[in-house]
């Protein structure tokens, strides 16, 4: 099998875009990669476009092939990806196997989304919410925040957590991306509180006061707040990947791919015997470690999908960095900050770079690979040679973990 | 009751491995025959949660409570909640069938409902 490099990174801005549609973002990233990775005068053999509901959310089909026409790579293979939220992640997964089998020398791998002009309400939601099981889940009213709120509940009760610690996440999170010049959201929790005490809209003692007001930060899917959910957001993510052998002739400082694994798990999530453990990050968090001859201990830096913050805990147990039901404590005890002991989402995951749902995956590994260039600015992780990520795709029956490494 | 009432699984007919019944194959052993399995018995609340913000089909409910329940016998479910009161994880319920949205198409969505033990 051959290795495979990253030797460019585009990413727009994360966010409420209004003056760009979906094909914008994935031309503006694309674009961004190839300059950054020196290829502009190149061929490229395919490209792999991540994105979860373009018919839904844009009424357009046919992405990939529309991307290569625009940006000049025709006659590149094109391809759409399709895996719910880890569309990004499978996308990178396509992008690595062709150049892994010999069969490409040069891909591009685009993930993007463009929802936030949707203003039905509860249609995202909704479309959202048509990955669950169509029989013994939707119809009653289930979505993914849903879910999660489910989730929260047996995890809280059983493990002995406080809804607080989550609330750590969330505010981690937010600082993180307060230096994140991508991040949909580069404000602090403690900024959000201190402009809406200047707004006039109320007085609190401290954050968590803030935190817990169902005026300010009220109850979606109880007991997860607003504050511990993801927001919707516009935006895509692009990499240039080749055969690790001719990296170097691009790019000083290529980011190997060198673990990647995907699994599976029950679709009616109530059917899987305790849903605290995610047992698709256990399988495809081991094939990645496995393929690149790692551990957990080995990792300096993770990228998480914090959907909802119940899943940045659960997923630090399932992917081996804590013991299961201490991923929340972890958190709290600030294990996971930028100078802790394993850095989480210094970019600010989900919860404040955003989630442009195709974007994601594509996202975590652009931040990962900008920690190990030594680009990340003030969330900079120090020493960051090695990282991973989880890509969670429906509510955790399908997920995408990559690790990547310095070469 | 009609079959709609009930809460049925598929118990395999190989190994005995009890699954919901949309499932064409064992997911224990991958066999393909089964005995279907009716929910008996009260069922335990095993978590729930109370959702304000719903998909556009229950557009016409403010929130409502969704809860995972284990009956007597095994099988497990998951259904809307007739209280958003006093829920509690380990807490009995009943199982009831009622009408719980219109579907976007207009047509109506009955569904097994779980209701708090008097």
């Amino acid at each position: 099998m051959n290795k495979v490099a990253i030797i460019g990174v585009g990413h727009t801005k994360f966010g409420r875009l209004k003056d760009k549609d979906l094909l914008d973002l994935l031309c503006d990233a694309s674009l961004e990669a190839i300059e950054d990775s020196n290829t502009s005068d190149k061929d490229f053999d395919s490209v792999y476009v991540g994105a979860m509901c373009p018919g839904e959310f844009n009424h357009m089909t046919g992405v990939a092939s529309a991307l290569v026409d625009r940006i000049s790579l025709i006659p590149a293979a094109a391809d759409h990806i399709k895996n719910g939220p880890a569309s990004g992640g499978s996308a990178v997964k396509a992008g690595f196997q062709a150049i892994a089998s010999g069969m490409d020398d040069l891909v591009l791998v685009v993930g993007g989304e463009k929802m936030t002009h949707i203003t039905t309400p509860g249609y995202v939601t909704s479309t959202v919410a048509t990955v669950t099981h169509h029989e013994a889940e939707r119809p009653h009213g289930i979505s993914l925040p849903g879910y999660a709120g489910l989730l929260t509940r047996v995890y809280l009760e059983k493990y002995n957590a406080e809804l607080d610690w989550l609330s750590d996440i969330a505010i981690k999170n937010h600082r993180n991306a307060s230096f994140n010049p991508i991040a949909h959201f580069q404000r602090t929790i403690q900024d959000f509180m201190e402009s809406a005490i200047n707004k006039g809209r109320g007085n609190w003692d401290n954050i968590y006061d803030y935190l817990n007001d169902d005026k300010t930060n009220p109850v979606i899917a109880d007991p997860l707040r607003l504050f511990h959910i993801c927001p919707i957001s516009d935006g895509a993510v692009a990499l240039v990947l080749c055969n690790a052998q001719v990296a170097k002739k691009y790019c000083d400082t290529p980011v190997l791919i060198s673990g990647i694994g995907q699994a599976t798990d029950r679709h009616i999530v109530y059917e899987r015997e305790d849903i605290t453990i995610l047992n698709a990050l256990k399988t495809s968090s081991e094939q990645a470690y496995k393929l690149a001859k790692k551990t957990p201990s080995d990792i300096d830096v993770a990228e998480l999908h914090d959907a909802f913050e119940i899943l940045e805990a659960v997923e630090s147990e399932d992917i081996g960095f804590f013991k299961k039901g201490e991923g929340a404590k972890a958190a709290h005890e600030g294990l996971t900050e930028i100078d802790g002991k394993i850095p989480i989402n210094p970019s600010g995951g989900l919860k404040a770079r955003g989630h442009p749902l195709g974007a994601t995956g594509v996202a975590q590994v652009a931040e990962l690979v900008w920690q190990i260039r030594g680009e990340a600015g003030k969330r900079q992780v120090q020493d960051a040679n090695t990282g991973i990520t989880c890509n969670f795709g429906g509510f955790g029956n399908n997920i995408v973990s990559i690790l990547v490494e310095r070469m | 009751m009609d079959k709609e009432d009930k809460v049925e699984w598929i118990k395999c007919k190989n190994c005995g491995y009890l699954q919901h019944s949309s499932h064409r194959r064992c997911l224990n052993c991958k066999n393909q025959s089964f005995k279907t399995i009716l929910a008996q018995g009260h069922c335990t609340l095993l978590t729930y949660t109370i959702l304000n913000a719903p998909p556009m089909e229950f557009r016409d409910r403010k929130s409502y409570a969704l809860g995972v329940v284990k009956f007597d016998n095994g099988i497990r479910a998951l259904g809307q909640i007739t209280t958003q009161e006093e829920l509690k994880i380990g807490m009995k319920l009943d199982t009831t069938h009622i009408k719980i949205c219109d579907n976007l198409d207009g047509r109506e969505v009955f569904a097994n409902v779980f209701k708090p033990i008097e």
